[in-house]
């Protein structure tokens, strides 16, 4: 707020006559989509973490390629090579402390012991990791919000079936399927990743239904129902986009538990099975090689950290992005 | 930033002057240039801007204002209850001393004994772990060393006063099995079950049942008058203080814009927002058949406009009120101040609240 | 309530019926149990695979052999019957395996568990109560990266890094020049995160807190402290009426005089009484379980008795009060003992002091106290595992529900009845916390008996996971159905003992 001055003189000669002065309101209407753009945006942790995990995407991608398209980097993931020395070449402390400067090496992450090149084996994991993560949160949920807006919608008959189905689903141990699924289909990440989907997808079940069950009592669904709205277009049009903070929540936090998931089936050997690769995989693959080559061990376990590590702090920006509740003092 | 109130005391009522204070001691409760600022991520919001006022005993004072004008702000300030990150200025003398500057275990004896509140919405105003009773009896333990029976009893004695029936059983009854009007004498009794000096009731019937809120407000009174009680009265419903208060704040944009008592503010205002606001209000023996409504909407106060916050919204508007923001200054009648630059044209309408008919202001 | 619980029984019971069926199915199809026999080169392979077709009703079809399977288990809901699930492929009583492996979950998982609730929740009430304070950022970020940490990783690393560096330091327990600086700089942040105040007097905690930690260590390190650990008299009376002043100060507030009196006095009584008390449980021949319970059982009471006495108008909190702080003297002086006990431990197992396999020295041979050090030392870096995850979900869930109702009406009207900050907290604002937690806590304790799968198999503990993976991975179908039905049943348990909880802590739920 500008000084203003004390004495009461009126300034000279007003361009235009005052009833007709039009001054801007400084309270400017923001959409609920603008606000929670806004928030997330100024979440420090979380633009962090968007921009890290984003780097490291690129990284995995971008250096042995996708789908037929090369990449920058070389060495191949599949093939065996002579082992120079094995150990990792990347060096980034100068040489005082201990170091050689910053250099890449042949063999940035060292190699494994038939002389695969460990950095372009750490880039093919991440990118099967991250195709599972990002399949396990898509099928839970899709599924998840199907069955849990059907139940909380249409209550009932329809709820108690579902949500008993849901109850049975959370009775099934993981490891049982995985093994019995492991057993039966070809081991590949695609088809470890379906299979989380279609058992991780109850909590948000549970929760899409909980918010449609207070969401379907509340007066705009009643307006809405009262003006002759099919259960389709409240279901759509209504309901769903006031729980999408939840859905998108829940499914960033799928995708990260889905990272760590598909790792510690994968040391317990009932995750993704040769010829496929995941980051989990790597790490047991050679968890006895840890005496000898510790590289092995700690590359793919520090990429497991990242991504799952910026995904959660990502969801927790979007959690406060929708649901500012809990992170402003009331005045 | 509040170069125009700094230094300049005007805009404190005249305690003489007030016919319903006692003349001969300070006031009861005397707020002076009192700020409230929060910073946000916006901003700085600036609450409440240079509020002062005072209150006699057992004196019913009516603070009126939209929300957002910092009228909840300003007497939350009064009981200390304002979070940490507040940036509050001012002084608020109780019984003289500056509450302000006490430590907080001093402000935190005042509370509830000397200076009680009661909320807007009873419904989430109680724990709902524990009885009503705990809930009293813990009012009186914090204050004074006496025994759970004791202040149970005294509970039960505070319950009767307010008019809920069987007090003793009530006394093991949970929040949730009392109705919202109930619930709120269970507030009343706990304001003033330490006999304080000061009642501040923020909004005490808005989230009432209509039927109730009449019985709420007798019950106020009725309360008020056995423990010798003065009562702020924050409000937007303008028909309640007209009912009750003696004196009126109305407030706006985080400052007080028209002081005085009730008759006057209510029967000649003398700020354009009065106006507005009384000719807001739904009358049924209206000659006209449509409310005359005040167009826009408050400002932010986060960037406020230069000169009157009100200016934007004021069909009396001309050029210095755009320029200069304006004091509360002493009008035509006594005791009565308003902070506008166009009081005088103002006071010479017989009905005001007609300048915001759109059709009457060119005639102006 | 009780045809509330009545009815979930029945709904519960139903959907286990249903879920293992559909278990059993699985089972049956995730391969061969037959597969190991079919490439035996013994001579009597025939009558092996016959014998454990006949043991495991192979012959029958799947549906059949279902209702077999739980012809046997509903014999365990009536007691008398005798329990009947099946054999393993080793010829081993499911059963028998089932109690052998669920003792060994519970001994590995209910430290952690609980500790962790107990960390967890004070940190999480602590960070929310110093929202956006450095403290509260720290915490977050740990919790994150906690989440984010696949546990076998931290296991592996632990077990190969913080075991044996700590081994090999206790070689020669000295504190260099560099530990004590870097642990003295730590020991000023976390002091002054924790205490907090203005920005001066966080300084002044932080330096005070470096100094003094590393005057600490320095003075530990000299007198072979490490080497002979040990509380003493001095300093178990001194933490027992520090404990006194803290336990009063959170359960009452210092201004309580005779809630504080009573404390001080128990913490006396308790400073004069370990001299007998510390000789009678040190003496092997005395020492057990059974004792040292009744010895804390003696101290409720006369912490209780001293708690009556004393309270006046706070009676209530002074018996809380007085017999808490008796039972941490007492914990006090159980902790002296082990400490003492290090030294002939650290003997009988070649100075390797903290173990990483197993659940205890085989053939240790050891006193009473030596054998639960030992139980201890091998606990020790799996809780650590099991804590990352637990600790995480404890400090978020209770930073989240404590910020939730910090925010609530009824908080502000304690305040403004003038309750102290302590009482609003406390009283107010974590008694209402605790229901959503008390559901969470609950809800957890069902799924730990299905046991740690991935520590129990990295730190070699044969837990109720490690049943369950082994008879995965043998196709051994009774194991993995007795293992079903075992964490089944405990999680339907305990989500009813959350719902009753649920219903004992709020009011609200009680009438409907």
């Amino acid at each position: 707020m500008p000084e203003i001055e004390t004495t009461a003189a009126v300034p000279s000669a007003p361009a235009d006559p005052p009833q007709q002065v039009e001054r801007e309101f400084t309270i400017k209407a923001m959409t609920q989509r603008q606000l929670v753009f806004r928030r997330f945006f100024r979440h420090r942790g979380a633009m962090t973490a968007l921009v890290v995990l984003g780097a490291a995407v690129l990284l995995a991608f971008s250096s042995i390629g996708v789908a037929g398209i090369p990449g920058w980097w070389d060495a191949s993931y599949a093939e065996a090579g002579q082992v120079v020395s094995g150990g990792p070449t990347l060096d980034v402390l100068p040489s005082p402390i201990d170091g050689d400067g910053l250099q890449v090496g042949a063999h940035p992450f060292g190699q494994d012991d038939v002389g695969r090149d460990y950095f372009a084996l750490t880039m093919r994991g991440m990118q099967r990791s991250l195709l599972i993560a990002l399949l396990v949160g898509l099928t839970a949920t899709v599924i998840g919000v199907v069955i849990g807006s059907l139940a909380g919608f249409f209550r009932g008959k329809i709820d108690a079936i579902l949500m008993r189905v849901t109850d049975v689903i959370l009775t099934i141990p993981l490891l049982l399927t995985a093994a019995v699924v492991g057993r039966t289909s070809d081991g590949g990440a695609v088809s470890l990743a379906l299979l989380l989907g279609l058992i991780v997808w109850t909590s948000l079940a549970r929760l899409v239904r909980g918010e449609f069950l207070s969401l379907r009592e509340k007066e705009f669904v009643e307006a809405a129902r009262a003006l002759g709205a099919s259960s389709t277009r409240i279901i759509f049009r209504h309901i769903v986009p006031n729980t999408l903070g939840t859905i998108i929540v829940n499914a960033t936090l799928t995708i990260a538990s889905a990272i760590l998931l598909e790792t510690a089936l994968s040391f317990l050997g009932f995750g993704v099975q040769n010829p496929d690769t995941s980051l989990g995989k790597l790490i047991s693959d050679y968890q006895t090689a840890f005496q000898t080559r510790p590289w092995l061990f700690w590359w793919p376990g520090l990429f497991i950290v990242l991504i799952a590590l910026t995904i959660n702090f990502i969801g927790d920006g979007l959690r406060d992005a929708f649901d500012p509740k809990q992170t402003r003092v009331r005045a | 930033m509040m170069t125009e109130h700094s230094g300049s005391t005007p805009q404190v009522p005249d305690n003489s002057a007030d016919n319903s204070a006692d003349s001969s001691k300070a006031p009861l409760l005397q707020v002076e240039d009192l700020t409230v600022r929060f910073p946000t991520e916006d901003g700085i919001v600036n609450a409440v801007r240079g509020v002062s006022y005072c209150l006699a005993e057992r004196e019913v004072l009516g603070i009126v204002g939209e929300s957002g004008s910092g009228k909840s702000v300003s007497s939350m300030a009064v009981m200390g209850l304002l979070p940490r990150s507040a940036l509050i200025s001012g002084r608020i003398l109780l019984e003289g001393q500056d509450i302000l500057k006490m430590s907080a275990k001093q402000q935190r004896s005042l509370r509830g004994r000397r200076v009680a509140m009661i909320f807007q919405d009873p419904m989430t105003a109680l724990n709902p772990v524990y009885t009503i009773g705990d809930q009293l009896a813990e009012a009186v333990r914090s204050h004074a060393a006496i025994p759970k029976k004791a202040a149970l009893a005294r509970a039960a004695e505070m319950l009767d006063l307010v008019g809920i029936p069987q007090p003793k059983e009530r006394l093991r009854a949970y929040p949730h099995e009392f109705s919202g009007g109930m619930r709120q004498r269970v507030m009343i009794a706990m304001a003033v079950i330490n006999n304080p000096d000061i009642i501040i009731a923020d909004e005490p019937t808005t989230a009432l049942d209509v039927t109730v809120q009449a019985q709420i407000l007798e019950t106020l009174l009725e309360v008020k008058d056995a423990v010798n009680a003065a009562i702020i009265l924050i409000t937007h419903d303008l028909g309640v203080v007209a009912g009750m208060a003696h004196r009126v704040v109305v407030m706006y944009a985080g400052r007080p814009v028209e002081i005085g008592t009730t008759d006057e503010v209510f029967g000649s205002p003398r700020m354009p927002y009065t106006a507005g606001l009384l000719g807001s209000i739904p009358d049924l023996e209206a000659t006209v058949d449509r409310l005359t409504p005040i167009p826009g909407a408050p400002p932010s106060l986060i960037n406020l406009p230069k000169g009157c916050p009100f200016s934007p919204r004021c069909p009396l508007v001309e050029a210095r009120c755009v320029d200069v923001e304006p004091d509360l200054q002493d009008t035509d009648q006594v005791s009565h101040l308003a902070a506008c630059h166009r009081w005088p044209l103002v006071s010479q309408l017989e009905d005001p609240s007609v300048i915001f008919t759109p059709t009457k202001v060119g005639s102006l | 309530m009780p045809v509330f619980v009545l009815r979930r029984l029945v709904v519960s019971v139903f959907i286990l019926l249903v879920s293992s069926f559909l278990i059993f199915f699985l089972v049956a199809n995730s391969g061969d149990p037959l597969g190991d026999l079919r490439t035996d080169t013994s001579p009597n392979r025939e009558q092996k695979i016959e014998h454990r077709i006949e043991k495991l009703h192979l012959d029958q079809p799947v549906p059949q052999r279902y209702m077999t399977w739980l012809g046997g288990v509903s014999k365990c809901a009536v007691p008398g019957l005798g329990c009947d699930l099946g054999q393993s492929v080793r010829d081993q009583d499911v059963s028998v395996l089932l109690s052998q492996a669920l003792s060994a979950t519970l001994q590995l998982v209910t430290a952690a568990i609980v500790l962790s609730i107990i960390l967890g929740v004070t940190v999480g009430v602590v960070s929310s109560l110093r929202q956006y304070s450095g403290f509260d950022y720290t915490i977050t970020f740990t919790a994150f990266l906690f989440f984010s940490l696949p546990v076998f990783w931290v296991a592996v690393l632990l077990k190969q890094y913080l075991a044996i560096e700590a081994n090999d330091w206790y070689d020669d327990p000295k504190i260099g020049l560099t530990s004590t600086v870097v642990l003295s700089l730590l020991s000023g942040l976390f002091w002054g995160a924790i205490l907090g105040g203005k920005r001066a007097r966080r300084w002044i905690v932080r330096g005070t807190a470096a100094v003094l930690t590393a005057g600490l260590l320095q003075y530990l390190s000299a007198v072979e402290w490490f080497q002979r650990p040990a509380l003493g008299p001095a300093l178990i009376a001194l933490l027992s009426f520090g404990t006194a002043v803290g336990l009063t100060a959170l359960l009452a507030g210092l201004h309580r005089r005779n809630v504080l009196y009573g404390c001080l006095t128990t913490a006396a009584v308790g400073s004069v009484v370990q001299f007998p008390a510390l000789n009678w449980i040190e003496d092997s021949t005395w020492a057990s379980w059974t004792n040292v319970g009744l010895l804390a059982l003696g101290a409720i009471a006369v912490a209780a008795v001293i708690g009556y006495f004393f309270g006046g108008l706070d009676r209530g909190p002074a018996i809380r009060a007085c017999v808490l702080t008796a039972l941490f003297t007492g914990a006090f002086m159980v902790t002296d003992i082990l400490l003492r006990t290090v030294p002939s431990y650290s003997q009988k197992v070649n100075g390797r002091i903290l173990a990483t396999t197993g659940a205890e020295t085989p053939d240790l041979n050891g006193t009473f106290w030596q054998n639960q050090l030992d139980q201890i030392t091998h606990l020790i870096l799996p809780t650590l595992a099991i804590m990352l995850i637990s600790f995480a979900t404890y400090s978020r869930y209770s930073r989240a529900t404590m910020l939730d109702v910090m925010n609530q009406d009824y908080v502000r009207t304690a305040r403004a009845k003038g309750l102290t900050e302590r009482t609003v907290v406390v009283r107010h604002a974590f008694r209402n916390a605790l229901i959503p937690l008390t559901t969470l806590a609950a809800v957890d304790l069902g799924v730990i008996v299905g046991g740690a799968v991935i520590t129990e198999k990295v730190f070699a503990r044969r837990g109720m996971g490690s049943l369950f993976v082994t008879a995965l991975d043998q196709v051994d179908p009774n194991p993995v159905m007795g293992f079903y039905i075992v964490t089944a049943v405990s999680i339907v348990v305990f989500n009813m003992l959350a719902d009753i909880a649920y219903a004992y802590l709020d009011p609200r739920i009680r009438l409907s």
